[in-house]
């Protein structure tokens, strides 16, 4: 891309966190079978009229102010009119001329700021499924919340694309507005591109790019979408206003439409709802929700406990484990072993786990009693590895575990001695290959002495144990020959 | 039982209260009337056997009441007199239905209308027009025309209609009945199809003001399923069935008294201006001087909106779906088939008016008319109570006359639609007659959320007059 700048906009939508729709009171919930979250209102039965939902609005608002977006003191919503059979009414409710924020921003973890053109309120559309004959319309979707964030034209690679949407989700999570899930379509992208001369102010044609399905995606179908327009440029060739598809089986943009075809949506401000006043309550409720952000708590935890950067990224990456962390920490301060037990073992068995950390149980308190449980010797590595798999989805109380399982380490060399003595006798080739400077088989001497224990021996003391024995053994064989 | 014909609803469910009148008796009785002479008036959809179950009491419990056919009742066909709703039945009660049941009132059938509300005859019905009582060759006015037709008639002794433009008021005019329009905002519309959204209202259409006055404490009053129906309190209407409207000033606009009124109205009009006179009330000459850019202004802005409301009508959902083979047939075939000439007409204006490039120059601008003819409103109401105008040029004109010719069929509304853009209560009443025996009606217009000025004056007009006692032949 040396000859050329790459201009990226793009235009975000995300779900709500409501439980109910934005102008009916029916429940927003994903997983109910088709058609059942539906009424004469979202429906757009003859007659119904809307009613503003008004936690969508406070949700909103709070997105405006982490964006650090202006709210417009009186907003008013707008009908955008088209035919299509997910959107009952044939018109969307949504915001227009005066929508709800303007003018924010996002900074990345470059510490470049991008622009947020606008901010609006809208609601979601139904969903087409398409059989072979037919094509059916759930609309459970119809009418739930949806916030519209336009970004600037300020990202200039994909790279840089997926950062901003990686940053944009961390922080709509962080203050509760949305869960951002991209694969459930809690978050859709739409992104704008174009190239223009190196260091050229003026814009070169967009293409709008649409049908991508994750923050990959997006990525790959920019990278795509730039290297096109770059070949046609070299070639002489002029780049079209049009709107093209991600294909991403093909890992290639196809066209949708062009500019003669697309749409004129008459808008005009809806005359079913009022205007309404953004109060200064509003922001003041709602900006206590705008606490420390994603970026901002990355260069905090990473400062603070002394661990590397990649893994302060995956700690951040999830508000939830990112709480967990900290709440852990305070319990038992020794964060880079916290870090490795919930970096490595926890997030193993979060895995396993279909509703992730939805599903924890656990507390950072009980799970910091199993890291220190581990670094004061009183479990092993096995054994902590199980208490946490034991009580992950439970919380029980981890003492209560460690006596039920009986899991506690023994370390008291009277227990192990026993083992001890009846390996030593048992391995009288390892033993030799030890003494002839093998190092490794000491290992397998060890070994042989948990398993007897039942994993339960402390493998630093029963190494120990069996180094005294076999220098013992040694010093007995030189006395006696 | 004919004896009913003479009674208010309000004594009709006197007399059901204190045992004197049976409920189902008077329900069959006026059933078996709407029945006889429907063939001839048109002015039923529908005629329910018995009445949706209500249970309440109130001062109209037990008085049977006519619904123009673009009000839901669940269970109920919602035609709005178009073919493309013909089949549909309403999943839910509008919120003044509600009321009704709730107020125990005996919902007796729907009423015929033009459809979606699109007209002042009451002829752009797929049911075809109803006819006037006092001349079956006349039309009732529209598009609330059934109702009003139904209620001079004494077919039934009350009766919902929905105003956009004039649609309560100037049938009411045209059939000698007492029509209101009240304050957008007063009365949910929720459960009303809707027409021009920030134009339209549910009003009353009864034969005198008491009635008109108790219907309207029932059915108004602040919705949570509508965000333009008013939180404000509401009044207790019949505390103004009072005979005295000393005090009240007058206000009687050039505007509305000029070219193309018909002599007989005007001078049946300037009647009530004389007897308000000897009644105490003080009149002064106003204007209203944005008056000759409400009929435009309203055919914009009441279109536009409706080309967006009238989108729902897909063949997707509900009603009729026409014989398709692509998505685009089936919305265009559906349409095609299932709305008459007006609503096309309606949605050509409306979708040309809101597209880019004419945005500016017709919505916009409506928009702006708007806010001026508002204007004159509330700097009238400085100087004066109340408004008094004809409300219709004309009395009750031939079926047939003018609906080849919509924009003369529009001027039918020039007096009315004013209101609708300002916001305001309005309401017509029986005043006269013309030389042919036709009711003459007039208008009174007042300040927002002031109905009860309204229901003083009219009231008081009735008790020294006798037209609203007046009841056509019927066959």
């Amino acid at each position: 891309m040396d000859k050329y700048d790459i201009v990226i906009g793009l235009e975000v939508h995300v779900q709500l966190n409501t439980n109910s729709k934005i102008f009916c009171g029916c429940s927003t919930n994903f997983d109910s079978p088709p058609n059942t979250n539906i009424c004469p209102v979202c429906c757009g039965y003859p007659g119904v009229l809307p009613v503003f939902n008004k936690r969508a609005l406070e949700l909103a608002v709070r997105i405006c102010l982490a964006l650090g977006a202006r709210v417009n003191k009186k907003i008013y919503f707008e009908r955008k009119n088209y035919f299509y059979p997910d959107l009952p009414k044939n018109y969307q409710i949504s915001q227009y001329k005066m929508p709800l924020g303007e003018k924010g921003s996002l900074e990345l973890s470059s510490g470049k700021k991008i622009g947020i053109t606008r901010v609006h309120l809208e609601e979601d559309a139904g969903k087409l499924i398409h059989k072979e004959n037919a094509s059916l319309v759930d609309f459970n979707r119809t009418g739930t919340p949806l916030l519209e964030i336009v970004s600037e034209p300020d990202i200039t690679s994909p790279e840089e694309a997926f950062d901003y949407l990686t940053y944009l989700k961390l922080t709509l999570q962080y203050i509760g507005a949305s869960s951002c899930d991209m694969e459930k379509g809690f978050l859709r992208c739409d992104a704008n591109i174009s190239l223009k001369n190196k260091g050229a102010t003026e814009l070169g044609t967009k293409v709008e790019l649409k049908n991508m399905n994750s923050f990959r995606g997006v990525r790959d179908a920019l990278t795509y979408e730039a290297k096109r327009q770059r070949d046609a440029l070299e070639k002489g060739e002029k780049i079209s206003l049009e709107t093209r598809a991600f294909d991403a089986a093909k890992m290639k943009t196809v066209l949708m439409r062009s500019k003669e075809e697309a749409h004129d949506y008459r808008y005009f401000p809806e005359p079913d709802l009022l205007d309404f006043s953004i109060s200064q309550d509003i922001l003041e409720q709602e900006a206590p929700y705008i606490k420390e952000l994603p970026l901002a708590r990355r260069k905090r935890i990473q400062k603070q406990y002394g661990i590397s950067e990649k893994e302060t990224d995956i700690l951040i990456s999830d508000i939830f484990l990112a709480d967990f962390f900290e709440e852990a920490c305070t319990m038992f301060a020794k964060p880079k072993e916290i870090t490795n037990w919930l970096l490595g073992v926890f997030l193993e068995q979060v895995n396993l786990l279909s509703e992730k950390f939805n599903a924890v149980k656990m507390s950072p308190q009980n799970f910091s009693k199993v890291v220190r449980y581990f670094c004061e010797n009183k479990l092993n590595n096995l054994a902590a590895k199980k208490v946490i798999s034991l009580c992950i989805v439970t919380d029980e109380d981890i003492d209560a575990v460690i006596e039920r399982e009986s899991l506690a380490q023994v370390s008291a060399e009277a227990a192990l001695s026993g083992f001890v003595q009846e390996t030593i006798n048992e391995n009288k080739k390892a033993i030799k290959e030890y003494l002839e400077g093998k190092e490794q088989a000491i290992m397998f001497l060890v070994g042989m002495v948990m398993k007897k224990s039942k994993g339960k021996a402390n493998p630093k003391v029963v190494r120990e144990m069996l180094e005294k024995a076999i220098k013992l053994l040694k010093s007995n064989e030189a006395a006696n020959s | 039982m004919d004896e009913l014909l003479s009674l208010s609803a309000v004594e009709i469910s006197k007399r059901i209260a204190d045992g004197s009148l049976n409920k189902e008796k008077v329900y069959s009785f006026f059933k078996e009337r709407i029945k006889k002479s429907n063939p001839s008036l048109n002015a039923f959809v529908q005629i329910y056997d018995a009445p949706p179950a209500a249970s309440g009491i109130s001062s109209l419990s037990g008085a049977p009441i006519a619904i123009k056919d673009n009000i839901c009742i669940r269970g109920k066909k919602i035609t709005c007199a178009s073919k493309i709703l013909s089949s549909h039945a309403s999943v839910y009660d509008a919120t003044v239905v509600e009321h009704l049941k709730q107020a125990g009132l005996q919902i007796i059938g729907t009423a015929n209308m033009d459809e979606f509300a699109f007209g002042s005859s009451t002829e752009n019905s797929c049911y075809g027009p109803s006819r006037n009582p006092w001349d079956t060759t006349r039309v009732p006015g529209g598009s609330s025309g059934g109702s009003a037709a139904a209620v001079a008639a004494r077919l039934v002794p009350l009766a919902l209609g929905s105003d956009t433009g004039g649609s309560i008021r100037q049938p009411a005019s045209l059939c000698g009945v007492v029509g209101m329009k009240p304050t957008y905002g007063r009365v949910s519309r929720y459960g009303l199809v809707a027409f021009g959204s920030s134009l339209d209202q549910i009003g009353p259409i009864t034969t005198n003001f008491t009635d008109c006055a108790h219907l309207l404490n029932i059915i108004c009053g602040p919705d949570s399923n509508d965000s333009t129906a008013a939180a404000s309190g509401t009044p207790d209407f019949t505390e103004y069935l009072r005979d005295d409207i000393k005090g009240l000033t007058i206000g009687i606009p050039a505007e509305y008294y000029g070219e193309g009124l018909n002599s007989e109205v005007a001078s049946a009009v300037k009647k009530v201006i004389e007897y308000f006179k000897e009644k105490g009330a003080k009149v002064a000459d106003i204007s209203l001087p944005h008056t000759e850019y409400a009929i435009a202004t309203y055919y914009i802005i009441g279109s536009c909106e409706a080309s967006s409301n009238l989108q729902r009508f897909d063949g997707v959902r509900y009603g009729l779906r026409a014989a398709c083979s692509s998505l685009s047939e089936l919305y265009m075939r559906s349409r095609q088939e299932g709305f008459g000439d007006e609503a096309k007409r309606r949605i050509f204006l409306g979708t040309y008016s809101l597209s880019s490039g004419y945005y500016d120059a017709y919505y916009l601008r409506a928009l702006r008319a708007r806010q001026l003819i508002k204007q004159d409103f509330d700097k009238a109401f400085n100087a004066v109570d109340v408004i008094l105008t004809p409300t219709s040029p004309t009395v009750a004109f031939k079926i047939g006359e003018r609906n080849m010719d919509p924009l003369s069929m529009y001027l039918s509304d020039i007096y009315t639609i004013s209101s609708n853009l300002a916001g305001v209560p309005a309401v017509s009443f029986p005043c006269g007659s013309s030389s042919a025996g036709l009711p003459i009606g007039a208008q009174l217009i007042a300040k927002e959320f002031d109905e009860a000025t309204l229901i003083r004056l009219g009231f008081c007009f009735q008790c020294g007059t006798d037209y609203h006692k007046r009841i056509p032949k019927i066959v």
